[in-house]
């Protein structure tokens, strides 16, 4: 049998987006089947959205084989358990969306029934975020990998980090090249189509050169050559549920602690964020250009800082919303280029992860050519992975009961389909909502319903398999495991010291 | 909601009222059963999926007593027979399919192995397959966990068995009333307040309607219809008849397919039972009954005619009156799955069972879950009608008419790229998705790119290994006399 020639996958745009596809496809796709090339220009900077991850970076790293600790030292990074939400139910009010479960599943039911019980029947459990493990280690600013013993508080956790996007690409860019991805250094002027079908034939370099191919990855960005522009893809708006539409970002010189995890605190007319690693404080401001102006966001991130800011805030417009496909032809969009989600949850690097592993498993080869059939299930995945996302982000909006005429805007607005009926699911019965498929777990739900104060007001009645006085005596012990394993912990700090110290960086913008 | 009253009759009632009884008596809930003149035959046969063990161990139902009481049997799965010879018989087995390779899953290597020369058939790598092409029952141990699911289900005779879950039900404290006629009271709302049953008057707060195809509270009363499946199903007559035993006993089910629909086997202990299910607009009743006894190889008696209406309820939880089993959902008869929708509803409504003053979003995050987990099931079933490439008018019909759109998706991606789309509440786990489409003739057009970067000496050995272990581990189970405690 002749040999086929390669697929062609040419890959628009580096970035985040861009090296993470090339790393992992030079990675799983087999060599001899495929060419992949990326084109990027150093004079088109990347947005480098998303400097904290979920949990899910590490199979991906771990999947490409990629040293933890080399990894972390080449990019600053930090350890991350959670995300802490300040101010987003009423002003200095402070929950964390942990990185771990609640509780344990006794008598086969939901942690939370049990709480719940306990707590319609008048003991002082306290709060549901007492019992996870994962909080107790964000609130001693400590850090350990998890323990591998299932039976031990220690395992009930996973982690992500944060880490310089910017680093992160880098080291994509060192590692995807060096398995044979090839970079061409230029911008894209044209884009050529075949006549027959409209697929995307090549794209033209400002050199003249024309750059052919069979697939083509477009990580451009915000602006979306190919699949946006070129293709025509709909684009569909969700700004009326996550009216942000700009964000200021700074970063500022690292302060001790070393925080295990990031924080984001509501603002009048947004939120900020803040995303300690190594070498520097990672900042920013999201905020709604309908709810105040530029110069007052600015100063208000200004003011949130903690130390001195290294530089002056860039700023970044956007829209929530994604495409209404992410394949069109033989395009596939992936980052910014197939739609937007505020960093509110850390889900960017995620959505590519999930669409570069998709694509993964149904990108073409010479036997199937270009199937819209598989694109109709890629399309299908990425519709799943946005939507579920935006409903948990939109839940930390909602529900709040601040002052503001952003925060009056979003109590009153219409959710989304099915948002509605999990809050109400929640608070009739305590019931959390879970699925199989894509982001985020029950427990995330139940921290973020219940940080936002949306508290149940009946429980499961299988709850009732356990005594009163034994849940109680088994609600203490649990609590008292926790806390006794967490205050034991070694401070995030310490941890990154002996483990991943990065080299000292000149902290720049 | 303190007083359950189920109105029913049959394993729909009586796995309900056992089922609800064990996980609510603790909360002080009370269960009432008001059970109806049953409608089983001595020829019906419940076949159930690996997942019922998990439901009787709740129940205190040893496996053992169980399959002695009702002379049931093992079952590892289900063959499936061309009876006019065209298509390969294949084993849809209830356990995985060969052991991961480098992390990925194996059936794209089997395939492409196959397309490449391969003898071995997909079946060859399942030790459950393997075990039932040997007439023995794969019991699990620590080795053959790593290597996959090893699992099974039984054939229950269905009088003893309900005979059993009665027994069951009875000494958890369910409250029994027998009945013939019932009324319903309702108040000004349209919910259920109390049933009277044969004249006396049992007051709830939550009514189950277990009366299967009657659905006489969910539909008669209540008013919901059913969304009728007769687009994609073409049975709408079944005899159920039984037979003599085989000796052997398989350790499996077999499904024959003839020119006018298909003849089902459920081997037990005393009998065989026959499901014989067809067109009454291609094959009148006494054709079909000879059929039935040329394609089962059987001398039958006891043969009972119903009618096939496969649909689901609009709505499965309507006022205070949730709908298990039949009245719930109608499925059609192929793969027996109707105990299996019933726990399905069970397992739902004990995750979501009315509390607090507030029962609506519990009632439509219900209704949205079954209504759900059953379309998965009527997608699994109207794959087989679908993708059949059995000859007959019968089959041919199957084949012209156009799959539930969400089945098309499924049939297109795993023939486009042999995977199967990860669909939400779906109960059927891929390797039986994989075993149906591949033994069908689905065959995938391209392969997950991954796999090729094992070299292919690296997969031919691991087939080995595979191979080597599946014939040594099912060499030393249990034949079917010797699990059954007859050997």
């Amino acid at each position: 049998m002749v040999e086929a020639a390669p697929l062609r996958i040419v890959i628009v745009g580096g970035g985040t987006a861009g090296w993470m596809a090339a790393a992992a496809l030079s990675k799983l796709l087999p060599s001899r089947d495929y060419t992949l090339t990326l084109i990027e220009s150093d004079e088109i900077g990347t947005v480098g959205v998303g400097e904290a991850t979920l949990p899910h970076i590490k199979v991906f790293n771990d999947t490409l084989g990629i040293d933890e600790a080399q990894f972390m030292r080449e990019t600053q990074a930090s350890f991350k358990v959670g995300i802490e939400f300040v101010g987003w139910d009423q002003p200095h009010d402070r929950y964390v969306h942990p990185f771990g479960t609640f509780g344990e599943p006794w008598a086969g039911i939901d942690f939370q029934h049990h709480w719940q019980r306990a707590r319609g029947a008048g003991v002082d459990v306290g709060d549901l975020h007492d019992y996870s493990f994962a909080i107790a280690a964000c609130r001693n600013n400590a850090f350990e990998l998890p323990n591998e013993d299932t039976k031990s508080i220690r395992s009930t956790y996973s982690y992500a980090y944060h880490f310089d996007a910017g680093l992160y690409a880098a080291f994509l860019r060192r590692w995807a090249t060096a398995r044979g991805v090839e970079r061409i250094e230029g911008k894209v002027i044209d884009v050529v189509r075949e006549a027959s079908n409209g697929h995307v034939a090549s794209v033209t370099m400002e050199s003249g050169a024309a750059i052919a191919g069979d697939l083509f990855i477009d990580c451009s960005g915000f602006r979306s050559l190919l699949v946006g522009q070129t293709m025509g893809t709909a684009w569909c708006d969700w700004s009326h549920w996550l009216p942000c539409d700009r964000a200021f970002a700074v970063p500022s010189l690292r302060t001790e602690p070393l925080l295990p995890f990031t924080r984001a605190t509501a603002q009048e007319a947004g939120w900020t964020w803040r995303i300690g690693l190594q070498h520097r404080t990672g900042n920013g401001y999201v905020f709604s250009s309908r709810f105040t102006d530029e110069e007052r966001a600015r100063d208000v991130l200004l003011g949130a800082l903690d130390a001195a800011p290294l530089g002056e805030p860039r700023m970044l417009r956007f829209q929530a919303g994604r495409r209404a496909a992410a394949w069109a032809g033989n395009c596939v969009a992936i980052g910014l280029a197939s739609g937007f989600l505020e960093p509110l949850e850390s889900t960017s690097i995620f959505l590519i992860q999930a669409a570069v592993m998709d694509l993964i498993n149904l990108t073409p080869t010479r036997r199937s050519g270009i199937d819209p059939l598989l694109a109709a299930e890629f399309n299908r995945l990425f519709e799943v992975h946005y939507d579920r996302s935006r409903d948990f982000i939109v839940l930390h909006y909602m529900a709040n009961r601040r002052e503001g005429a952003l925060w009056d805007h979003v109590r009153n607005m219409e959710l989304p389909d099915g948002l509605a009926h999990k809050i109400a699911l929640f608070k009739a019965s305590a019931a959390a909502p879970d699925y199989r498929y894509g982001l985020f777990s029950r427990d995330s739900w139940l921290a973020v319903l219940t940080g936002q104060g949306i508290l149940p007001n009946a429980h499961s009645p299988l709850a009732e398999a356990i005594p009163l006085a034994d849940l109680e005596s088994q609600l203490a012990d649990l609590k008292g495991r926790i806390d006794v394993n967490a205050a034991d912990m070694t401070r995030h700090g310490d941890f990154i010291r002996s483990y991943c110290a990065a080299p000292a960086l000149e902290p720049a913008a | 909601m303190k007083r359950v009253v189920i109105l029913g009759r049959d394993a729909p009632l009586w796995l309900s009222a056992s089922v609800l009884q064990a996980a609510l008596q603790p909360a002080g809930v009370t269960v009432t059963a008001i059970e109806l003149p049953t409608k089983l035959y001595q020829s019906d046969v419940y076949a159930t999926l690996p997942g019922i063990e998990a439901l009787h161990a709740r129940l205190g139902l040893d496996e053992r007593d169980l399959l002695r009481g009702t002379r049931g049997a093992y079952s590892l799965g289900q063959n499936f027979v061309d009876m006019l010879g065209g298509t390969p018989a294949f084993l849809n087995a209830y356990g995985g399919y060969g052991a991961p390779i480098e992390d990925k899953d194996f059936f794209g290597y089997w395939v492409k192995a196959r397309e490449a020369g391969l003898p071995a058939g997909f079946e060859d790598f399942s030790l459950t397959a393997a075990a039932a092409r040997q007439g023995r029952v794969m019991i699990p141990d620590e080795a053959s966990e790593a290597y996959g699911r090893a699992d099974y289900g039984y054939h229950l005779p269905a009088i003893a068995y309900v005979g059993g879950l009665k027994s069951v039900a009875t000494r958890l404290g369910v409250g029994v009333a027998p009945a013939n006629h019932i009324v319903v009271d309702r108040n000004e709302a349209g919910a259920i307040t109390a049933l009277v049953a044969d004249g006396q008057s049992v007051a709830g707060d939550l009514f189950v309607d277990a009366t299967g195809d009657d659905a006489a509270l969910i539909g008669v009363m209540l008013g919901v219809a059913q969304d009728s499946w007769r687009a994609w199903f073409p049975v709408d007559r079944v005899f159920t008849a039984r037979g003599p035993a085989f000796d052997p006993i398989p350790t499996y089910a077999e499904l024959r397919a003839w020119h006018g629909g298909w003849t089902a086997l459920y081997p037990g202990q005393a009998t065989t039972h026959v499901v014989h299910a067809y067109a009454s607009a291609q094959t009148g009743d006494e054709d079909a009954l000879r059929s039935a006894g040329a394609a089962s190889g059987l001398a039958l008696s006891d043969a009972v005619l119903r009618p096939s209406d496969p649909g689901c309820r609009a709505e499965i939880w309507a006022h205070n009156c949730v709908a298990i089993g039949t009245a719930a959902c109608a499925l059609d008869p192929v793969h027996n799955l109707d105990l299996h929708a019933a726990q399905l509803g069970l397992i739902a409504l004990l995750a979501h069972f009315p509390v607090g003053d507030d029962t609506a979003p519990s009632r439509a995050e219900y209704n949205r879950v079954m209504r759900s987990s059953f379309e998965r099931l009527r997608d699994y079933q109207a794959a087989l009608y679908a993708l059949a490439p059995y000859p007959g008018l019968f089959w041919h019909a199957g084949r012209e008419a156009a799959p539930p759109a969400t089945l098309a998706h499924i049939i297109a991606t795993f023939r486009a790229r042999g995977e199967l789309p990860p669909m939400e509440d779906d109960s059927i786990p891929f390797d039986h998705w994989r075993a149906l489409l591949t033994g069908l003739g689905v065959a995938p057009g391209s392969l997950p790119p991954r796999i090729d970067a094992t070299d292919d000496a690296e997969i031919a050995a691991q087939f080995r290994r595979m191979l080597g272990f599946v014939k040594e581990t099912v060499s030393r189970q249990p034949t079917h006399a010797q699990a059954l405690g007859h050997g």
